[in-house]
């Protein structure tokens, strides 16, 4: 598994194996890419590229695309899309969009892997970084995943999110903190919920700084580089303003995120919760639940101070269980960042329980959803459970994977321990 | 490959995550090291990241997101309305004179002693008749008085009220002018007594509202006797609850094929429309018609006792809308059949053709010939004539006087109506306000009270004009508007206990570790803190 020395050769087939693979898919199943794009697992309201295809419409027809409550996306996707020919009379230019971008974030989760970050940060240096995967492997496990490629096929625009998110971590890895900066505002403005990652990902930059011009100070390294986020933000809001004429895309967009009023069902836990929901308590609810995912970024970062990618990693999987809008996308680069840790991985406790919890409901949810949507013969409560477990699989996973990290960097402290069973106190 | 491969791949590394169970006895007993003071300071630090959330954020939301909102409404001034404190409702009606023959002297004498008299006879202060000398150029229906009384010399003493106009006619023979120093004149006291006459009923009707409503007891006219109330309170029962709009539809059932078609357009037009014109300014009419043909009544008897009267209406069969909507439905039934009245008493042959159903509408048995096939407006004349008359008494107007004297009686009767029951529903919505102080009132009901208050003192100011009734009008539709806020009458029924449930399920799973915690560790640097201070007194003594 630990493949030899990598070759441009091997780089070039992985990547144009990938590439063949989800053309043949578009070529050979023509029908398949509009079947997955309407799949609530992978299309959200606020990622769906149908809906990007109602608002490019009404953007191409002069109005705004916000009319009509359906498009709830960044207003700058519109003249990326607009450029190219018509999805439906030329649809393999968006293809070959979405193939670039996974191979993209493929080459940002290679140079990740590569620098080593996960197994020795500045901080800690793992007694076992030796039993790692090289950037081949892990790149070729992301471009081969199942969720990775139906959410390309299904050409959700979270793939950008995606892209956007580990171009940031490997500009921090490689000690850009300028361009880490830049691309996690372009995450942040297209899906908001990344502007949660700064915290960790300052501190990683500020870990990997380059030692010719470091700043020694965190404090005054922070107070450098979060302007920039904001100045980039600023600045794209200015452009989507340009765009738009108007500021309305802001409630459009991360309204829609702040207040979930679309309640369209999908692997989350928000939904139902919130179709239940009192109308007087709805907003507390809200808040409760947006602090609910925000709070875990402050304890997680000092608790693992010393590895920050841990906890990018760590806040991706949490990001991708509780935030509102969720798909499998948001699992399919979770799961791009745990084969980082696999040195980690014969610490891990449930590992089977994991992987078998995932794949049922990776199974069971689009039959219940089946059942309850075209059959009738389910309900809503169904396809909720069935999210509930998916849920439980990768909560599972995120806790599994901190106790392995933990446990590794206690059996530093503690080297007569290894091996043993722990118990907490 | 899998993302996670087992830990059974990996046999080649030397660790197990199970104890071998011969050591646990030794482990047990083995302390764990003491922690590192940098550890303990980072797991305070984890835990104060949380709870500044909670506290920083999660509180001031809480606080600010399910606070109830209650728009502030003037409690003390509703329950006056409702009491009847804030308005006491007076019906000042101008009456004017016009005594063209008399002189200006003999006229205000007569005015006088007229006046005295008519105090004399009134024992119900909020029902005032006020006299006037009118100006005999002016037109007596433009002068803003209720009744103009004509007095014209003549042979006998004679009153009659003319029919198309709010006048009464007044002859007197000439000697029965005062004399400007006499006390008292027969004259006088018959035009008093007469326009007591008139205004009897009205003053009863008012009187009988009042006295059903809460008004306090200094208001309430005394003197009501119980026949007349008990006849007064059929008659509001009769009545249809006030609307501005009313539905009326017109139905032809017959009971057999023919006949199938009717002239009611034209028939209404010629019969019925005047009168609705007068109504107009209390009440908007909607018409409707409809032909049933085949139609069976609920009863199938020949001749129709008082009993049958009551089911002969076949609710199950006939299409008769309900009041869906707004405006509540009239209905004036046309039944062709050979079906007959009996007549109270069996000597006398049946004269009646059709009877009034309280509330509802009316029913009209029209006996044609056979084969007529269509019914001619000429027909229908009776039918409408009497569907009008029974309209004017389910709008609830008065039944004696000239038909403009009952129309502007209608008026006043329904604005007093209005206005009380305004009053009462700002009551409740005052008591409703009170009685849960956890229900959330918008502030588009305290506009609506604002509102309906504004409205009220308006027509309580203009009781007895036009005006006056608009005001009510729209008085009571906000205060309907305001009892009945969507927003409130979901919340009418929500106790303290419901938010445990609403609460506890999730924020209590997370409260539990926060809370640990947080004991935990003030538990912990306690100890520390006493660990320290034995250390330094130790140190002391040394």
């Amino acid at each position: 598994m630990d493949g030899g020395k990598v070759t441009v050769g091997r780089t070039a087939a992985l990547y144009a194996g990938a590439a063949v693979l989800r053309l043949a898919i578009f070529t050979l199943l023509p029908d398949l890419p509009d079947l997955l794009t309407g799949r609530v697992e992978i299309s959200t309201p606020v990622t769906s590229f149908k809906r990007l295809q109602e608002g490019l419409f009404l953007y191409n027809h002069n109005v705004s695309p916000y009319d009509g409550g359906v498009y709830h996306q960044a207003p700058l996707f519109l003249p990326l899309f607009s450029l190219l020919p018509n999805a439906l009379s030329y649809p393999i230019f968006t293809y070959l969009l979405y193939i670039a971008i996974d191979l993209l974030s493929a080459g940002a989760l290679w140079r990740i892997a590569d620098s080593g970050e996960a197994g020795s940060s500045a901080l800690f240096t793992s007694p076992r970084r030796e039993r790692r995967w090289n950037g081949f492997v892990i790149a070729a496990i992301f471009l081969f995943n199942p969720f990775t490629i139906a959410t390309c096929l299904g050409r959700s625009t979270s793939v950008f999110t995606t892209c956007a998110i580990l171009h940031a971590i490997a500009k921090a890895v490689s000690g850009a903190p300028f361009s880490a900066m830049v691309a996690l505002s372009f995450a942040s403005y297209l899906s908001m919920y990344p502007l949660l990652l700064l915290p960790p990902l300052v501190l990683l930059c500020f870990d990997r700084q380059r030692p010719e011009r470091a700043n020694k100070s965190a404090v005054s390294f922070a107070t450098t580089h979060v302007p920039v986020v904001l100045g980039v933000l600023g600045l794209l809001f200015g452009m989507s303003y340009l765009i738009t004429g108007s500021w309305e895309f802001l409630s459009s967009t991360y309204g829609v995120q702040l207040t979930l009023s679309d309640l369209t069902p999908n692997v989350g836990l928000w939904w139902y919760f919130f179709i239940e929901m009192f109308d007087s308590f709805r907003s507390f609810f809200l808040a409760v639940f947006w602090l609910h995912l925000s709070c875990y970024v402050g304890g997680l970062s000092v608790r693992i101070r010393r590895q920050p990618l841990v906890v990018l990693t760590l806040l991706l999987g949490i990001f991708a269980i509780f935030k509102p809008y969720p798909s499998i996308s948001d699992t399919s680069l979770f799961l791009a960042m745990v084969p980082l840790y696999r040195h980690v991985f014969p610490l891990m406790r449930y590992s089977f329980v994991i992987a078998a919890v995932i794949m049922y409901a990776s199974f069971l949810g689009p039959a219940f959803y089946y059942l309850w949507i075209y059959a009738g013969s389910g309900n809503a409560n169904f396809f909720y459970a069935i999210t509930l477990v998916w849920g439980l699989g990768q909560s599972l996973l995120v806790c599994d994977l901190m106790f392995a990290v933990l446990r590794d960097e206690w059996e530093l402290e503690r080297p007569e321990m290894a091996g043993k069973e722990i118990r907490q106190i | 490959m899998s993302a996670q491969p087992l830990p059974s791949n990996d046999n080649d590394v030397p660790i197990t995550t199970i104890a071998p169970r011969e050591e646990k006895p030794t482990s047990a007993k083995k302390l764990p090291p003491p922690e590192k003071p940098s550890d303990v300071r980072r797991r305070s630090h984890v835990i104060l990241s949380f709870w500044l959330i909670v506290l920083l954020l999660g509180l001031p939301i809480w606080w600010k997101t399910t606070t109830i909102y209650r728009a502030d409404l003037p409690l003390e001034d509703m329950l006056e309305w409702a009491d009847g404190k804030a308005c006491r409702p007076v019906f000042p009606l101008r009456i004017s004179i016009q005594a063209t023959s008399l002189q200006d002297q003999e006229a205000q004498n007569l005015l006088r002693l007229t006046q005295h008299a008519l105090d004399d006879l009134n024992d119900f202060a909020g029902h005032h008749l006020r006299l006037q000398l009118g100006d005999e150029k002016q037109d007596p229906a433009d002068n803003g008085s209720a009744l103009t009384i004509r007095l014209t010399p003549g042979e006998g003493t004679t009153a009659t009220l003319d029919p198309y106009e709010p006048i009464l006619d007044i002859t007197y023979p000439l000697n029965t002018t005062p004399s400007p120093t006499a006390s008292s004149s027969a004259l006088a006291t018959y035009i008093a007594s007469q326009l007591r006459t008139t205004f009897a009923e009205e003053q009863a009707t008012i009187s009988y509202l009042l006295s059903t409503n809460s008004m306090p007891s200094e208001h309430r006219p005394l003197g009501l006797s119980p026949e007349t109330a008990e006849s007064l309170a059929k008659r509001t029962t009769r009545s249809l609850k006030y609307a501005p709009t009313y539905h009326l539809t017109f139905s032809l059932f017959t009971s057999g094929p023919l006949p199938s078609s009717w002239d009611i357009e034209t028939a209404i037009e010629e019969y019925m429309k005047p009168v609705l014109d007068v109504l107009s300014p209390i009440h908007n009419f909607t018409i409707d018609t409809q032909v049933q043909l085949y139609a069976s009544p609920g009863v199938q008897n020949q001749v129709l006792n008082k009993e049958d009267l009551s089911s002969f209406i076949n609710a199950a069969e006939w299409p008769l809308s309900p009041s869906i909507g707004g405006a509540p439905t009239i209905n004036f039934i046309v039944f062709v059949g050979n079906q007959t009245i009996a007549s109270p008493s069996p000597d006398v042959a049946p004269t009646s053709h059709s009877w009034l159903i309280p509330q509802w509408g009316t029913v009209y048995l029209l006996s044609l010939p056979g084969d007529t096939s269509h019914v001619a407006a000429a027909t229908l004349k009776q039918p409408l004539l009497t569907f009008t008359s029974h309209l004017l008494s389910l709008t609830g107007t008065p039944e004696s006087g000239s038909l403009p004297l009952r129309l502007s009686t209608l008026a006043r009767i329904r604005s007093a109506d209005l206005l009380l029951r305004a009053s009462s529903t700002l009551g409740s919505l005052a008591r409703l306000a009170m009685a849960l102080p956890s229900i959330s009132i918008p502030s588009s009901v305290a506009d609506g009270v604002t509102k309906t208050m504004s409205h009220l003192r308006l027509a309580c100011d203009n009781l007895g004009g036009t005006e006056g009734l608009a005001h009510a009008r729209i008085a009571e539709a906000e205060a309907e508007r305001a009892f009945f806020e969507k927003s409130m009458v979901g919340q009418l029924y929500f106790p303290d206990e419901h938010k445990i449930a609403v609460y506890l399920p999730l924020l209590g799973p997370v409260a539990v570790p926060l809370v640990m915690g947080l004991i935990n560790e003030i538990k912990a640097w306690r100890k520390r803190r006493r660990e320290k201070a034995e250390k330094g007194a130790e140190k002391k003594e040394q």
